[in-house]
């Protein structure tokens, strides 16, 4: 029992992992574009068949449909920003926000039209780790570790460049940024292919963990939305630091009672938190 | 340098600003003066390509800028030092300050110009990693005037700088504009303070309401009776 619950434990940091990296584009996107991408996990899926696709139809080696699935996803974030965002940036809010749900739907069907319903997924035999008593899925090792590396390197991007000074200067003050010579056109691009390209990363991380259908993208949508506020809307710090609290905590309880109420405990840590502290865990008021 | 001619500025359906003119030579420091809500940021943020007006012209070194994007006005040598101190809170001095060096040509001096910046402003080299937000509302005034020298303007707009800060930091702000004049930047300041900005100031207008009513030398704003008694308290 000892072991189950240090493997629960371990499993839940290692999702965290990839988690993180799903909350940290939805609240980048959120923060520096200012609206709510209610699509986010169904680009999951979106993704996933990408990489799905590029391998078994086109018989591209994986790690290259992969990195291409990226690029794909990247490429998307910006058609997104372009078709669907720039045209309401000054819409009322509502309306961002119905366009945005409206893409579930689109992205969904689409998916079952040119995919079908199947579940579909890429056999693959990943090694597993033994130490003692305790089993890890290497798969799980891989995507922990892709998803860490690539957090440090977006925080040194953000912090160390230009460009990820302009990415923080607009999520902070657009009219100022514009005032010190921000193009925030360019930001918003940037911001988009930044989000896109994580849900290809994400999808890539799945690969050998799941596999898709077309409503896959839903539950990973409500994760990452309860993930994000419950650390703070727009704050990257928080959203890492629930990504880990919310792995952890489902993992752990899946143990020890059942899948089902792991997910009833996620949410209902989601709304005691919204029940004291509505801006979030690192949220600041107003 | 900078030609303002026929300015109308709208905000939905109010007139901000009504058919302003307003001239600048290279060197020259020139003031705004006006009561609270005349449109003297407006008429400034119009020129900075953060407004677009509905009518008229504005010129910068013979090229037409009034339907710039703010970010193509900042690289034409332009630089607006916001309200209140206006920096952004959660990145650092250093931050702060780099980011006032984002286009590409400022950016290559950027180091260089961090340098000169510190000595200019001894109090911000003892903040570098501090968040901007913690600063006093003097200081976080210093920064946003060391912000806009990092991209290396011609000329440097400043709203209200002396608004909402203790007297003696009011003198040193002050002394900051006339440091830039030294320095042959050229300056077009806007306050409330009139008093103090006449004494700096090579030229003066005075709005109300939108309108220019007044222009002049500051001997010339001196000598008027209506301004003596409405806005010079003597």
């Amino acid at each position: 029992m000892v072991e189950q619950i240090i493997m629960a434990l371990l499993n839940g940091i290692l999702l965290g992992g990839v988690l993180a990296l799903l909350a940290f584009g939805l609240n980048l996107i959120f923060g520096v574009v200012k609206i709510i991408h209610m699509a986010y996990g169904q680009f999951v899926m979106l993704g996933f068949y990408f990489i799905y696709f590029f391998y078994t139809a086109w018989h591209i080696p994986l790690l290259l449909s992969m990195a291409m699935g990226i690029v794909a996803m990247g490429l998307i974030g910006i058609l997104v920003q372009l078709v669907i965002i720039n045209p309401l940036l000054k819409a009322p809010r509502l309306n961002q926000l119905l366009a945005l749900a409206s893409l579930i739907i689109v992205v969904e069907n689409l998916a079952q039209v040119i995919w079908g319903a199947d579940y579909r997924g890429i056999p693959l035999t990943m090694p597993i780790i033994q130490f003692g008593e305790i089993f890890i899925r290497s798969s799980f090792l891989i995507a922990f570790i892709g998803a860490i590396l690539t957090l440090g390197l977006l925080y040194l991007f953000l912090n160390r460049t230009y460009l990820g000074l302009g990415i923080r200067a607009v999520a902070q003050d657009l009219e100022m940024a514009k005032g010190v010579g921000i193009n925030p056109n360019v930001i918003y691009y940037l911001t988009q292919a930044t989000g896109g390209a994580l849900t290809g990363l994400v999808a890539a991380f799945f690969i050998p963990i799941y596999t898709v259908h077309p409503h896959f993208g839903a539950s990973f949508t409500l994760m990452a939305f309860v993930i994000v506020v419950f650390g703070g809307m727009g704050n990257l710090l928080g959203g890492f630091a629930s990504a880990f609290i919310i792995g952890i905590a489902t993992s752990v309880t899946a143990v020890l009672s059942s899948k089902e109420i792991a997910d009833i405990l996620a949410l209902v840590l989601f709304i005691g938190m919204m029940m004291i502290r509505p801006q979030g865990l690192f949220g600041t008021e107003s | 340098m900078l030609n303002v001619q026929d300015l109308d500025v709208f905000y939905g359906e109010f007139q901000a600003i009504d058919n302003v003119a307003l001239k600048i030579e290279k060197g020259q420091t020139v003031i705004v003066v006006g009561p609270n809500g005349a449109g003297k940021s407006t008429l400034l943020r119009t020129i900075a390509g953060l407004l677009p007006p509905r009518r008229g012209t504005i010129s910068f070194e013979g090229q037409r800028i009034d339907r710039m994007e703010a970010y193509h006005v900042v690289e034409n040598g332009i630089s607006l030092v916001p309200e209140g101190g206006r920096v952004f809170p959660h990145l650092s001095v250093l931050d702060n300050l780099k980011v006032g060096s984002y286009n590409k040509a400022a950016r290559a001096k950027a180091q260089q110009w961090m340098k000169r910046i510190f000595e200019l402003f001894p109090v911000l080299s003892n903040r570098k990693t501090q968040r901007a937000g913690s600063l006093s509302g003097g200081e976080r005034q210093m920064l946003a005037i060391a912000r806009s020298l990092m991209s290396q303007p011609r000329l440097i707009m400043l709203d209200e700088p002396s608004l909402g800060l203790a007297p003696l930091v009011v003198d040193m702000v002050f002394e900051f504009v006339l440091t830039m004049k030294q320095e042959g930047y050229t300056v077009l300041l806007v306050e409330q303070n009139a008093n103090k900005a006449l004494k700096v100031a090579d030229y003066a207008y005075l709005i109300e309401s939108g309108k220019l009513v007044f222009e002049g030398r500051s001997e010339d704003f001196d000598k008027n009776p209506y301004i003596k008694t409405a806005y010079l308290g003597i």
